[in-house]
Protein backbone atom coordinates (compact mmCIF):
# COMPACT_ATOMS: atom_id res chain seq x y z
CA UNK A 1 0.00 0.00 0.00
CA UNK A 2 1.07 3.05 -1.00
CA UNK A 3 2.26 5.74 2.39
CA UNK A 4 3.08 8.56 0.40
CA UNK A 5 -0.21 11.02 0.42
CA UNK A 6 -0.73 14.50 -0.42
CA UNK A 7 -2.59 16.15 2.30
CA UNK A 8 -5.29 16.90 -0.86
CA UNK A 9 -5.84 13.20 -0.90
CA UNK A 10 -5.97 12.81 2.77
CA UNK A 11 -8.50 15.14 3.07
CA UNK A 12 -10.55 13.18 0.54
CA UNK A 13 -10.30 10.40 2.12
CA UNK A 14 -11.06 11.30 5.55
CA UNK A 15 -15.16 11.63 5.71
CA UNK A 16 -16.05 15.13 5.59
CA UNK A 17 -18.41 16.21 8.89
CA UNK A 18 -20.51 19.12 9.50
CA UNK A 19 -17.97 20.72 11.94
CA UNK A 20 -15.69 20.28 8.68
CA UNK A 21 -18.18 23.24 7.51
CA UNK A 22 -18.30 26.69 7.51
CA UNK A 23 -22.32 26.27 8.45
CA UNK A 24 -24.47 29.90 7.53
CA UNK A 25 -27.80 29.55 9.17
CA UNK A 26 -29.57 31.60 6.92
CA UNK A 27 -32.67 32.38 9.36
CA UNK A 28 -33.12 31.74 13.20
CA UNK A 29 -35.62 33.46 15.30
CA UNK A 30 -35.48 35.67 18.65
CA UNK A 31 -38.36 36.58 20.64
CA UNK A 32 -38.91 40.06 21.24
CA UNK A 33 -40.02 41.07 24.80
CA UNK A 34 -42.61 44.13 24.33
CA UNK A 35 -41.69 45.08 27.67
CA UNK A 36 -37.99 46.26 25.93
CA UNK A 37 -39.24 47.65 23.00
CA UNK A 38 -41.04 49.83 24.92
CA UNK A 39 -37.63 51.41 26.09
CA UNK A 40 -36.83 52.09 22.43
CA UNK A 41 -40.23 53.38 21.63
CA UNK A 42 -41.71 56.55 20.44
CA UNK A 43 -44.03 58.32 22.91
CA UNK A 44 -46.91 57.07 23.26
CA UNK A 45 -46.08 53.61 21.70
CA UNK A 46 -43.94 52.85 24.76
CA UNK A 47 -47.10 53.63 27.10
CA UNK A 48 -49.16 50.99 24.63
CA UNK A 49 -46.12 48.64 24.69
CA UNK A 50 -45.64 48.50 28.54
CA UNK A 51 -49.44 47.62 28.71
CA UNK A 52 -48.91 44.68 26.38
CA UNK A 53 -46.05 43.26 28.29
CA UNK A 54 -48.90 42.99 30.74
CA UNK A 55 -50.87 40.36 28.95
CA UNK A 56 -49.67 36.53 28.23
CA UNK A 57 -48.24 35.73 25.29
CA UNK A 58 -48.50 32.37 23.21
CA UNK A 59 -46.80 31.22 20.60
CA UNK A 60 -46.18 33.88 17.96
CA UNK A 61 -49.34 35.11 19.21
CA UNK A 62 -49.13 38.71 21.53
CA UNK A 63 -52.64 40.79 21.05
CA UNK A 64 -51.83 44.16 19.54
CA UNK A 65 -48.23 43.12 18.25
CA UNK A 66 -49.16 39.69 16.14
CA UNK A 67 -52.47 39.58 15.09
CA UNK A 68 -53.03 36.15 14.01
CA UNK A 69 -56.14 35.17 14.71
CA UNK A 70 -55.25 31.80 16.43
CA UNK A 71 -58.56 29.54 15.60
CA UNK A 72 -56.97 26.22 16.93
CA UNK A 73 -58.18 23.94 19.28
CA UNK A 74 -55.45 23.22 21.68
CA UNK A 75 -55.15 19.21 22.94
CA UNK A 76 -52.86 18.22 25.51
CA UNK A 77 -49.78 16.23 24.08
CA UNK A 78 -47.12 18.19 21.31
CA UNK A 79 -44.03 19.17 21.26
CA UNK A 80 -42.53 20.02 24.97
CA UNK A 81 -39.47 22.03 23.59
CA UNK A 82 -38.98 25.23 24.35
CA UNK A 83 -39.79 27.29 21.11
CA UNK A 84 -38.28 31.09 21.49
CA UNK A 85 -34.71 32.37 22.65
CA UNK A 86 -34.59 35.30 24.75
CA UNK A 87 -31.03 36.16 24.95
CA UNK A 88 -27.84 36.08 22.99
CA UNK A 89 -25.75 33.33 25.19
CA UNK A 90 -28.58 30.88 24.96
CA UNK A 91 -28.91 31.21 20.96
CA UNK A 92 -25.40 31.11 20.44
CA UNK A 93 -25.32 27.95 22.95
CA UNK A 94 -28.08 26.24 20.82
CA UNK A 95 -26.16 27.33 17.84
CA UNK A 96 -22.84 25.48 18.96
CA UNK A 97 -24.96 22.44 19.63
CA UNK A 98 -26.19 22.74 15.90
CA UNK A 99 -22.68 23.32 14.47
CA UNK A 100 -23.66 27.06 13.13
CA UNK A 101 -21.00 29.35 12.47
CA UNK A 102 -22.82 32.26 11.82
CA UNK A 103 -26.60 33.22 11.67
CA UNK A 104 -28.89 35.69 10.49
CA UNK A 105 -31.85 36.81 13.24
CA UNK A 106 -35.33 37.68 12.35
CA UNK A 107 -37.69 38.31 15.08
CA UNK A 108 -40.81 36.04 16.30
CA UNK A 109 -43.60 38.27 16.81
CA UNK A 110 -42.50 40.98 13.79
CA UNK A 111 -43.24 37.95 11.76
CA UNK A 112 -46.80 39.52 11.68
CA UNK A 113 -45.67 43.58 11.02
CA UNK A 114 -47.65 43.77 7.77
CA UNK A 115 -51.40 43.13 10.15
CA UNK A 116 -50.14 45.86 12.76
CA UNK A 117 -53.02 48.54 11.77
CA UNK A 118 -51.65 51.46 12.53
CA UNK A 119 -49.08 52.67 10.39
CA UNK A 120 -46.71 54.80 13.18
CA UNK A 121 -47.23 51.71 15.45
CA UNK A 122 -45.85 49.37 12.80
CA UNK A 123 -42.89 51.68 12.06
CA UNK A 124 -41.78 52.12 15.98
CA UNK A 125 -42.26 48.45 16.44
CA UNK A 126 -39.83 48.03 13.33
CA UNK A 127 -37.76 51.00 14.61
CA UNK A 128 -37.43 50.47 18.47
CA UNK A 129 -36.74 46.45 17.32
CA UNK A 130 -33.97 47.38 15.08
CA UNK A 131 -32.09 49.31 17.82
CA UNK A 132 -33.01 46.79 21.09
CA UNK A 133 -31.47 43.91 18.53
CA UNK A 134 -28.20 45.57 17.74
CA UNK A 135 -27.48 46.80 21.07
CA UNK A 136 -28.46 43.17 23.09
CA UNK A 137 -28.02 40.38 20.53
CA UNK A 138 -25.98 41.51 17.37
CA UNK A 139 -23.06 43.69 19.34
CA UNK A 140 -22.86 40.93 22.07
CA UNK A 141 -21.95 38.19 19.34
CA UNK A 142 -20.54 38.99 16.28
CA UNK A 143 -21.48 35.53 14.59
CA UNK A 144 -25.50 37.16 15.27
CA UNK A 145 -26.29 38.89 11.93
CA UNK A 146 -29.38 41.39 12.22
CA UNK A 147 -32.09 41.64 9.27
CA UNK A 148 -33.23 44.61 9.54
CA UNK A 149 -37.17 44.63 9.97
CA UNK A 150 -38.94 47.79 8.32
CA UNK A 151 -43.43 47.94 7.97
CA UNK A 152 -44.73 47.79 4.71
CA UNK A 153 -47.01 50.35 6.16
CA UNK A 154 -44.67 52.96 6.34
CA UNK A 155 -42.07 52.44 3.69
CA UNK A 156 -40.43 56.13 3.96
CA UNK A 157 -39.62 55.42 7.62
CA UNK A 158 -38.30 51.96 6.47
CA UNK A 159 -35.98 53.16 3.88
CA UNK A 160 -34.95 55.68 6.59
CA UNK A 161 -33.77 53.33 9.33
CA UNK A 162 -32.01 51.39 6.34
CA UNK A 163 -30.31 54.31 6.07
CA UNK A 164 -29.59 54.86 9.42
CA UNK A 165 -28.26 51.37 10.08
CA UNK A 166 -26.44 51.31 6.83
CA UNK A 167 -22.75 50.94 7.24
CA UNK A 168 -22.94 48.53 10.14
CA UNK A 169 -21.62 45.36 9.13
CA UNK A 170 -24.40 43.84 11.63
CA UNK A 171 -26.78 43.91 9.61
CA UNK A 172 -26.70 41.85 6.53
CA UNK A 173 -30.30 42.03 5.45
CA UNK A 174 -33.80 44.25 5.30
CA UNK A 175 -36.61 41.65 5.98
CA UNK A 176 -39.83 42.44 4.57
CA UNK A 177 -42.63 40.72 5.92
CA UNK A 178 -45.12 39.26 3.82
CA UNK A 179 -47.86 37.29 6.10
CA UNK A 180 -51.32 39.93 5.78
CA UNK A 181 -49.48 41.77 3.43
CA UNK A 182 -52.34 44.78 1.79
CA UNK A 183 -49.86 45.48 -0.75
CA UNK A 184 -47.69 42.93 -2.75
CA UNK A 185 -43.98 43.96 -2.73
CA UNK A 186 -44.21 44.96 -6.78
CA UNK A 187 -45.84 48.07 -5.90
CA UNK A 188 -43.76 51.20 -6.51
CA UNK A 189 -44.77 52.14 -3.16
CA UNK A 190 -41.67 50.99 -1.43
CA UNK A 191 -39.24 51.79 -4.13
CA UNK A 192 -37.60 53.99 -1.04
CA UNK A 193 -37.00 50.67 0.31
CA UNK A 194 -35.57 48.92 -2.11
CA UNK A 195 -33.74 52.22 -3.19
CA UNK A 196 -31.74 52.00 0.10
CA UNK A 197 -31.50 48.58 0.61
CA UNK A 198 -29.42 48.89 -2.87
CA UNK A 199 -27.70 51.84 -1.70
CA UNK A 200 -26.69 49.79 1.39
CA UNK A 201 -25.75 46.85 -0.46
CA UNK A 202 -28.02 44.94 1.75
CA UNK A 203 -30.30 42.34 -0.17
CA UNK A 204 -33.73 42.05 0.71
CA UNK A 205 -35.48 39.34 2.23
CA UNK A 206 -39.40 37.68 2.40
CA UNK A 207 -40.33 36.02 4.98
CA UNK A 208 -43.95 34.59 5.69
CA UNK A 209 -45.68 33.40 8.56
CA UNK A 210 -48.69 30.99 9.08
CA UNK A 211 -51.55 33.61 10.11
CA UNK A 212 -55.22 33.62 8.99
CA UNK A 213 -56.33 37.18 7.98
CA UNK A 214 -58.38 38.54 5.50
CA UNK A 215 -55.56 39.83 2.94
CA UNK A 216 -54.04 38.22 0.06
CA UNK A 217 -52.42 36.15 -0.51
CA UNK A 218 -54.18 34.44 2.74
CA UNK A 219 -57.76 33.96 2.91
CA UNK A 220 -56.86 31.06 4.32
CA UNK A 221 -59.71 31.30 6.57
CA UNK A 222 -61.79 27.88 4.88
CA UNK A 223 -59.56 26.09 6.46
CA UNK A 224 -59.49 24.12 9.85
CA UNK A 225 -56.59 22.67 10.67
CA UNK A 226 -52.44 23.85 10.66
CA UNK A 227 -51.76 21.46 8.39
CA UNK A 228 -53.72 23.03 5.93
CA UNK A 229 -52.74 26.45 6.60
CA UNK A 230 -48.92 26.13 7.50
CA UNK A 231 -48.89 24.48 4.24
CA UNK A 232 -50.23 27.06 2.20
CA UNK A 233 -49.66 30.31 4.06
CA UNK A 234 -46.05 30.04 3.30
CA UNK A 235 -45.42 29.32 -0.07
CA UNK A 236 -48.35 31.14 -1.02
CA UNK A 237 -46.81 34.37 0.25
CA UNK A 238 -43.72 33.78 -1.69
CA UNK A 239 -45.81 32.78 -4.83
CA UNK A 240 -47.54 35.89 -4.75
CA UNK A 241 -45.12 38.46 -4.05
CA UNK A 242 -42.60 36.71 -6.51
CA UNK A 243 -45.06 37.14 -9.42
CA UNK A 244 -46.09 40.98 -7.75
CA UNK A 245 -42.31 41.99 -8.06
CA UNK A 246 -41.41 39.62 -11.09
CA UNK A 247 -44.17 41.36 -13.03
CA UNK A 248 -43.58 44.90 -11.99
CA UNK A 249 -39.65 44.74 -12.85
CA UNK A 250 -38.32 45.29 -9.31
CA UNK A 251 -34.58 43.32 -10.24
CA UNK A 252 -34.91 46.02 -13.56
CA UNK A 253 -35.87 48.92 -11.87
CA UNK A 254 -33.73 47.83 -8.76
CA UNK A 255 -30.40 45.81 -10.78
CA UNK A 256 -28.23 45.55 -7.73
CA UNK A 257 -30.55 44.62 -5.50
CA UNK A 258 -30.44 41.04 -4.54
CA UNK A 259 -33.75 39.28 -3.60
CA UNK A 260 -34.09 36.39 -1.35
CA UNK A 261 -37.47 34.25 -0.07
CA UNK A 262 -37.33 32.02 3.25
CA UNK A 263 -39.20 29.86 5.11
CA UNK A 264 -41.13 28.20 2.59
CA UNK A 265 -39.40 25.31 1.27
CA UNK A 266 -38.08 25.15 -2.42
CA UNK A 267 -40.37 23.01 -4.12
CA UNK A 268 -43.00 25.99 -5.13
CA UNK A 269 -39.92 27.58 -7.24
CA UNK A 270 -39.46 25.06 -9.89
CA UNK A 271 -43.38 24.95 -10.65
CA UNK A 272 -43.45 28.98 -10.12
CA UNK A 273 -40.51 29.07 -12.89
CA UNK A 274 -42.57 26.76 -15.44
CA UNK A 275 -45.28 28.40 -14.88
CA UNK A 276 -43.97 31.72 -15.75
CA UNK A 277 -42.00 30.83 -18.42
CA UNK A 278 -44.91 29.45 -20.13
CA UNK A 279 -47.07 32.09 -19.61
CA UNK A 280 -44.28 34.84 -21.18
CA UNK A 281 -44.35 33.23 -24.26
CA UNK A 282 -47.88 34.60 -24.94
CA UNK A 283 -47.89 37.31 -22.85
CA UNK A 284 -44.57 39.00 -23.19
CA UNK A 285 -45.89 42.50 -24.47
CA UNK A 286 -47.28 42.94 -20.99
CA UNK A 287 -44.33 42.70 -19.26
CA UNK A 288 -41.74 44.54 -22.36
CA UNK A 289 -39.12 45.58 -19.21
CA UNK A 290 -38.32 41.81 -18.97
CA UNK A 291 -35.54 40.99 -21.28
CA UNK A 292 -35.31 37.19 -20.41
CA UNK A 293 -37.60 34.66 -19.41
CA UNK A 294 -38.86 34.54 -16.07
CA UNK A 295 -36.78 31.36 -15.14
CA UNK A 296 -33.46 32.87 -15.79
CA UNK A 297 -34.39 35.89 -13.46
CA UNK A 298 -35.72 33.37 -10.43
CA UNK A 299 -32.36 31.97 -11.18
CA UNK A 300 -30.87 35.07 -9.69
CA UNK A 301 -33.03 35.04 -6.35
CA UNK A 302 -31.59 32.91 -3.52
CA UNK A 303 -34.09 30.86 -1.59
CA UNK A 304 -34.21 29.46 2.20
CA UNK A 305 -33.90 25.35 2.22
CA UNK A 306 -35.98 24.90 5.28
CA UNK A 307 -38.47 23.43 5.43
CA UNK A 308 -36.22 21.39 3.62
CA UNK A 309 -38.47 18.62 1.41
CA UNK A 310 -38.54 15.10 2.83
CA UNK A 311 -39.83 13.10 -0.30
CA UNK A 312 -40.13 9.42 0.18
CA UNK A 313 -36.80 9.01 -2.04
CA UNK A 314 -34.16 11.22 -0.37
CA UNK A 315 -32.49 12.02 -3.76
CA UNK A 316 -35.39 12.98 -4.75
CA UNK A 317 -34.28 16.77 -3.03
CA UNK A 318 -31.05 16.72 -4.94
CA UNK A 319 -33.04 16.52 -8.33
CA UNK A 320 -35.15 19.13 -7.45
CA UNK A 321 -32.44 21.33 -6.62
CA UNK A 322 -30.96 20.78 -9.82
CA UNK A 323 -34.33 22.36 -11.48
CA UNK A 324 -33.37 26.12 -10.17
CA UNK A 325 -29.78 25.89 -9.37
CA UNK A 326 -30.51 25.34 -5.86
CA UNK A 327 -26.51 24.24 -5.56
CA UNK A 328 -25.82 28.37 -6.32
CA UNK A 329 -28.80 29.54 -5.01
CA UNK A 330 -30.07 27.34 -1.73
CA UNK A 331 -29.21 28.87 1.84
CA UNK A 332 -29.35 26.23 4.85
CA UNK A 333 -31.83 27.52 6.84
CA UNK A 334 -33.27 26.10 10.34
CA UNK A 335 -35.69 28.08 11.23
CA UNK A 336 -34.12 27.77 15.29
CA UNK A 337 -36.04 27.58 17.50
CA UNK A 338 -39.17 27.65 16.12
CA UNK A 339 -41.73 24.43 15.76
CA UNK A 340 -40.97 23.07 12.14
CA UNK A 341 -36.91 23.69 12.53
CA UNK A 342 -34.33 21.92 10.45
CA UNK A 343 -31.36 20.11 12.15
CA UNK A 344 -27.80 20.99 9.85
CA UNK A 345 -26.68 17.19 10.38
CA UNK A 346 -30.44 16.18 7.88
CA UNK A 347 -29.45 19.04 5.22
CA UNK A 348 -26.16 17.71 5.44
CA UNK A 349 -26.54 14.35 4.92
CA UNK A 350 -28.71 14.70 1.69
CA UNK A 351 -26.77 13.27 -1.30
CA UNK A 352 -25.20 16.26 -2.79
CA UNK A 353 -22.02 16.96 -3.83
CA UNK A 354 -19.12 17.62 -1.61
CA UNK A 355 -18.97 21.19 -3.66
CA UNK A 356 -22.67 21.66 -3.38
CA UNK A 357 -23.10 21.03 0.01
CA UNK A 358 -20.70 23.45 0.99
CA UNK A 359 -22.26 26.13 -0.91
CA UNK A 360 -25.65 25.20 0.09
CA UNK A 361 -24.14 24.93 4.04
CA UNK A 362 -22.81 28.06 4.16
CA UNK A 363 -21.09 29.49 0.85
CA UNK A 364 -23.94 30.76 -0.99
CA UNK A 365 -25.17 32.08 2.11
CA UNK A 366 -21.67 34.10 2.39
CA UNK A 367 -22.19 35.22 -1.08
CA UNK A 368 -26.02 36.83 -0.52
CA UNK A 369 -25.78 37.85 2.90
CA UNK A 370 -21.80 39.57 2.25
CA UNK A 371 -20.45 37.66 5.60
CA UNK A 372 -16.97 37.30 5.85
CA UNK A 373 -15.86 33.17 5.64
CA UNK A 374 -12.92 33.53 7.35
CA UNK A 375 -14.59 35.08 10.43
CA UNK B 1 -27.98 -13.79 22.79
CA UNK B 2 -30.49 -11.30 24.28
CA UNK B 3 -29.52 -10.79 28.21
CA UNK B 4 -31.28 -8.69 30.95
CA UNK B 5 -29.83 -5.32 31.88
CA UNK B 6 -30.49 -3.94 34.78
CA UNK B 7 -31.95 0.02 34.82
CA UNK B 8 -33.05 0.50 38.67
CA UNK B 9 -35.98 -0.03 40.70
CA UNK B 10 -39.28 -0.05 40.28
CA UNK B 11 -40.20 2.92 42.58
CA UNK B 12 -37.82 4.99 40.07
CA UNK B 13 -40.46 4.47 37.39
CA UNK B 14 -43.68 5.70 39.00
CA UNK B 15 -46.75 5.19 37.05
CA UNK B 16 -47.46 7.44 33.66
CA UNK B 17 -44.22 8.30 34.25
CA UNK B 18 -41.09 7.94 31.49
CA UNK B 19 -37.44 8.55 31.68
CA UNK B 20 -34.28 8.28 29.81
CA UNK B 21 -31.84 5.24 30.89
CA UNK B 22 -28.31 4.56 29.48
CA UNK B 23 -27.68 0.83 28.67
CA UNK B 24 -25.35 -1.53 26.68
CA UNK B 25 -24.21 1.78 24.58
CA UNK B 26 -27.84 2.71 24.00
CA UNK B 27 -30.18 5.22 25.32
CA UNK B 28 -33.61 4.08 25.53
CA UNK B 29 -36.64 5.52 26.82
CA UNK B 30 -38.51 3.60 29.69
CA UNK B 31 -42.19 3.82 30.18
CA UNK B 32 -44.72 3.04 32.81
CA UNK B 33 -48.16 2.73 31.81
CA UNK B 34 -50.84 1.91 34.33
CA UNK B 35 -47.97 -0.32 35.79
CA UNK B 36 -46.90 -1.93 32.70
CA UNK B 37 -43.27 -1.37 31.41
CA UNK B 38 -42.04 -0.73 27.84
CA UNK B 39 -38.68 0.73 26.58
CA UNK B 40 -38.29 2.38 22.93
CA UNK B 41 -35.27 3.79 21.41
CA UNK B 42 -34.28 7.51 22.46
CA UNK B 43 -33.75 8.56 18.65
CA UNK B 44 -36.36 9.61 16.33
CA UNK B 45 -36.04 8.20 12.81
CA UNK B 46 -37.13 11.68 11.05
CA UNK B 47 -34.31 13.83 12.21
CA UNK B 48 -32.58 12.14 14.63
CA UNK B 49 -34.03 13.74 17.55
CA UNK B 50 -34.37 13.02 21.05
CA UNK B 51 -38.05 11.09 20.88
CA UNK B 52 -38.18 10.29 24.31
CA UNK B 53 -37.40 13.00 25.94
CA UNK B 54 -40.74 14.05 24.87
CA UNK B 55 -43.81 14.31 26.83
CA UNK B 56 -46.36 11.48 26.61
CA UNK B 57 -50.21 11.71 26.17
CA UNK B 58 -52.89 10.28 23.97
CA UNK B 59 -53.70 11.57 20.74
CA UNK B 60 -56.61 12.16 18.37
CA UNK B 61 -57.71 9.92 15.48
CA UNK B 62 -60.53 9.70 12.96
CA UNK B 63 -61.99 6.97 10.28
CA UNK B 64 -64.94 4.89 9.71
CA UNK B 65 -63.71 2.81 12.77
CA UNK B 66 -64.85 6.50 14.58
CA UNK B 67 -67.81 7.10 12.54
CA UNK B 68 -65.85 9.84 11.27
CA UNK B 69 -65.75 11.68 14.50
CA UNK B 70 -62.57 13.19 16.43
CA UNK B 71 -62.24 10.53 19.34
CA UNK B 72 -59.27 10.91 21.65
CA UNK B 73 -57.19 7.83 21.44
CA UNK B 74 -54.32 6.14 23.54
CA UNK B 75 -54.28 8.65 26.02
CA UNK B 76 -50.81 8.17 28.25
CA UNK B 77 -49.57 5.65 25.11
CA UNK B 78 -48.10 8.61 22.88
CA UNK B 79 -44.53 9.93 23.11
CA UNK B 80 -43.89 12.98 20.99
CA UNK B 81 -41.33 13.87 19.63
CA UNK B 82 -39.32 17.31 21.27
CA UNK B 83 -38.02 18.38 17.92
CA UNK B 84 -40.69 18.41 14.95
CA UNK B 85 -43.78 16.40 17.35
CA UNK B 86 -43.69 13.17 15.20
CA UNK B 87 -45.64 10.58 17.37
CA UNK B 88 -45.25 6.80 19.05
CA UNK B 89 -47.62 4.59 20.24
CA UNK B 90 -45.30 3.64 22.54
CA UNK B 91 -46.53 -0.36 23.55
CA UNK B 92 -46.09 -1.17 19.99
CA UNK B 93 -43.39 1.19 18.86
CA UNK B 94 -45.58 2.50 15.73
CA UNK B 95 -45.30 5.82 14.65
CA UNK B 96 -48.63 6.81 14.26
CA UNK B 97 -47.80 9.24 11.29
CA UNK B 98 -46.27 6.98 9.19
CA UNK B 99 -47.34 3.67 10.08
CA UNK B 100 -44.84 1.38 8.23
CA UNK B 101 -42.14 2.86 10.80
CA UNK B 102 -41.70 0.59 13.57
CA UNK B 103 -39.30 1.54 16.09
CA UNK B 104 -37.68 -1.40 17.88
CA UNK B 105 -39.77 -2.11 21.37
CA UNK B 106 -37.33 -3.33 23.93
CA UNK B 107 -39.08 -5.85 26.24
CA UNK B 108 -39.03 -5.19 30.14
CA UNK B 109 -38.70 -7.29 33.15
CA UNK B 110 -39.38 -6.90 36.58
CA UNK B 111 -37.57 -9.58 39.10
CA UNK B 112 -37.08 -8.46 42.77
CA UNK B 113 -38.20 -5.13 42.53
CA UNK B 114 -35.74 -4.18 39.76
CA UNK B 115 -36.61 -3.50 36.18
CA UNK B 116 -34.35 -4.85 33.53
CA UNK B 117 -34.74 -4.22 30.04
CA UNK B 118 -33.56 -7.24 27.75
CA UNK B 119 -30.83 -6.23 24.64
Amino acid sequence: MATDVSPAEAAAARRETLADLFVVDADVHVHEDPAALAEYADPPWDVGLREIAKVEERYLDLPGVSPRAEYRVPFPGGSNRRQIVTSAQELRAGLDDLHVDQAVLFPDHLLSLAMVRDPAFAATLARSYNRWLHEHWLTEDRSLKGALVIAPQAPAAGAADIRRHAGRGEFVCVYLPAAGLKVLYGHELYDPVYAAAADAGLPVVIHSVEAVYPAFPFQLEQFRTSLAVHALAHPLSMVANLVSMLETGVHVRHPELKIGFMEAGTAWVPFLANRLDKEYVERRREVPLLQERPSRTMRRFFYGTQPIEEPERRADVVALFELFDGENQAMFASDWPHHDFDHPQHVFGLPFSREARRKIMGLNAARFFGLDVSA
Amino acid sequence: MPREHPIGRVEDFPESGHRVVRVANRELGVFNIRGSFHALPNLCPHQRGPLCEGDVSGTLDCGPHTDWKLAWIWEGEVVTCPWHALEFHVPTGRCVAFDHIRLRTYEVRVADGELRVVI
